[in-house]
């Protein structure tokens, strides 16, 4: 019922053409035209990744090495905070109710620049967000992505697991500058040249993405052990509608920087826009902060 | 009545009987012979990779007796690898470089059957895998063959012995293989090739398991250009930023990684 009326919302530009005649195959038209996801076949690897800027090192803050964390009840706590971090799924088994873990999207630790990384964000907390309209601290920013984007139950800020994350953050930042937008900081700038289209997206979809996280979008799950090898991008095991990686936006700043994985900065902005937009078409977990009449009849929020 | 109603219902429970058993025999013979055929394919496998045929040389001469590889010549072994790895890997080593100068044309397709206009008319290359001892045995090989050895060698269990390396070596091979290089944005390896290096689906291979030259040798071909079959151009990305170093201690770490495969 929600699927039909959010197409029924997003269609209403297309219904005029999609009921008429068949279109002659040779028109083009200007919302399904996109002349970049038209690579020619020369361009498509070596020229196109020789156009993507290359991250070089010096250009971001490098946090301090895993092998560097202290010898000290400090350095425990770092190490918990760590271990939350990238398996989640044991560590924090009680918050979380999908089968997500932080590094799922914070790549590499939290420490890979445009992936959210964790010595970037730390410092600037307590911050105003505009998702609240509130200041926030760095433990309530934690809570709200066990909340949302782990479909889960924030733990309390005195809990030891907040205390882990924020140990590790904190430790991350070390030699960071305090309160300095960092370069890397969240995910890439994007352009936007026309509106987003899921069908478009679909496409770029099956292509770019479906090899690993799934032609059904579920993530790929171990054969002969628990967890995901490739996390769910929908679906009952995925973040919830009020996740920021839902937000068509931040899908696809992410996207854009980071997927596939080790192929950063080769989708085009408008294909990021693209996929995600598909992506946030599809079924997911409700948005926590709406009761049911909300989740059911109206559009999931973060739509560009 | 009481004996008209203990009929009724024993001649229910026949009729559910018979249904049961119907279905356990369709299921049952359906699985035997599918079971069946496979073990015909993997015999014929068998055959063919231990005697080899007319001028096609037995498999087991340069992957051992049972699939295992030879570690100082850098043979690979295929078994228990995934039956969709191993038959990919033999058809791209089949196919030939098209010649210098030859443009692909692009596929038409029939748009009569949607309105949308498609822009999947880029054709990409299926990708080319060129080795000088394998690719001329590799295009004698009928698609059958391919099919019975890559089921065949992915039936044969294997457990890797652990090769000794330096102490270095291994700690750096290890920082690579599990955290990568964030600073350059080079993903860990088990992101892909599984947590324990044991590999993933057909298009992620297993690097436990693996001789370290094989290991290195095939990033090589990457960076040389001489193996382009990877999914999505995804290891050729990662292998254009692997230093000399790099490869050589992640390899070691694989290989010095122990690995047991039931086989399939």
């Amino acid at each position: 019922m929600k699927r039909l009326v959010i197409l029924l919302l997003l269609g209403l530009s297309n219904i005029g053409f999609a009921a008429d005649t068949p279109l002659s195959q040779t028109e083009v038209y200007s919302t399904n035209y996109d002349a970049r996801a038209n690579i020619p076949t020369s361009l498509t690897r070596e020229k196109a990744i020789r156009q993507i800027p290359a991250i070089s090192p010096g250009e971001y803050f490098v946090p301090p090495d895993v092998g560097d964390i202290p010898t000290s009840k400090f350095g425990d706590m770092v190490k918990l905070g760590r271990n939350i971090f990238i398996d989640t799924q044991h560590y924090a088994k009680r918050y979380v109710g999908n089968g997500l873990n932080c590094s799922n999207c914070h790549l590499q630790e939290g420490r890979k620049a445009y992936a959210a990384p964790l010595w970037a964000a730390y410092p600037m907390y307590p911050a105003f967000r505009n998702k609240t309209r509130d200041v926030v601290t760095f433990e309530a920013r934690v809570q709200d992505c066990f909340r949302y984007s782990m479909n889960g139950i924030a733990p309390t800020l005195d809990s030891p697991e907040i205390k882990a994350i924020t140990s590790y953050a904190q430790w991350l930042s070390t030699g960071a500058p305090f309160n300095k937008e960092l370069p890397g900081r969240g995910f890439a700038r994007l352009g936007k040249p026309r509106d987003p289209t899921p069908v478009n997206g679909e496409k770029l979809y099956k292509e770019n993405c479906a090899s690993c996280h799934g032609w059904d979008g579920k993530g790929q799950k171990f054969s002969h052990r628990d967890g995901y090898m490739f996390p769910p991008l929908w679906g009952s095991d995925s973040f919830n509608h009020g996740a920021g990686m839902s937000t068509v936006k931040s899908c696809a700043q992410f996207s854009k920087a980071n997927m596939p994985l080790g192929k950063g900065w080769t989708l085009t902005d408008m294909e990021a826009w693209d996929i995600c937009t598909y992506i946030w078409l599809q079924d997911r977990p409700w948005d926590p902060r709406f009761g049911w009449f909300f989740n059911i009849f109206a559009p999931p929020t973060g739509g560009n | 009545m009481k004996i008209q109603t203990v009929n009724k219902y024993s001649s229910l429970y026949k009729q559910l009987g018979w249904l049961v058993m119907g279905v356990a025999m369709v299921t049952l013979t359906g699985c035997g012979k599918a079971k069946s055929m496979d073990q015909g394919a993997i015999t014929s496998g068998q055959t063919l990779a231990e005697k080899g045929r007319g001028s096609i040389p037995g498999c087991v001469a340069c992957h051992g007796a049972n699939g295992e590889g030879i570690e100082a010549a850098g043979y690979p072994r295929l078994a228990g690898l995934n039956v969709g790895y191993i038959e990919k890997q033999l058809k791209d080593l089949a196919r030939e470089l098209p010649p210098a100068g030859v443009v692909i044309e692009s596929v038409s397709k029939d748009y009569s059957k949607t309105p949308r206009l498609y822009s999947d008319l880029t054709v990409f290359s299926p990708g080319l895998r060129h080795d000088a001892i394998m690719s001329p045995i590799a295009k004698q090989l009928s698609n059958t063959d391919i099919h019975n050895l890559a089921l065949y060698f992915a039936s044969l269990p294997y457990t890797a012995k652990p090769v000794a390396a330096d102490y270095e070596v291994l700690e750096r091979g290890q920082d690579l293989a599990l955290r990568g290089k964030a600073e350059y944005g080079l993903p860990a390896c088990v992101s892909c090739h599984a947590p324990d290096g044991e590999g993933f689906g057909a298009d992620f291979p297993p690097l436990a398991g693996q001789p370290a030259i094989y290991i290195v040798n095939q990033i090589n071909k990457w960076q040389q250009g001489l193996r382009d079959n990877d999914n999505l151009g995804l290891m050729k990305a990662v292998a254009d930023q692997l230093t000399d170093a790099d490869k050589i201690n992640a390899a070691a770490y694989y290989a010095n990684r122990s690995l047991i495969v039931k086989g399939q």
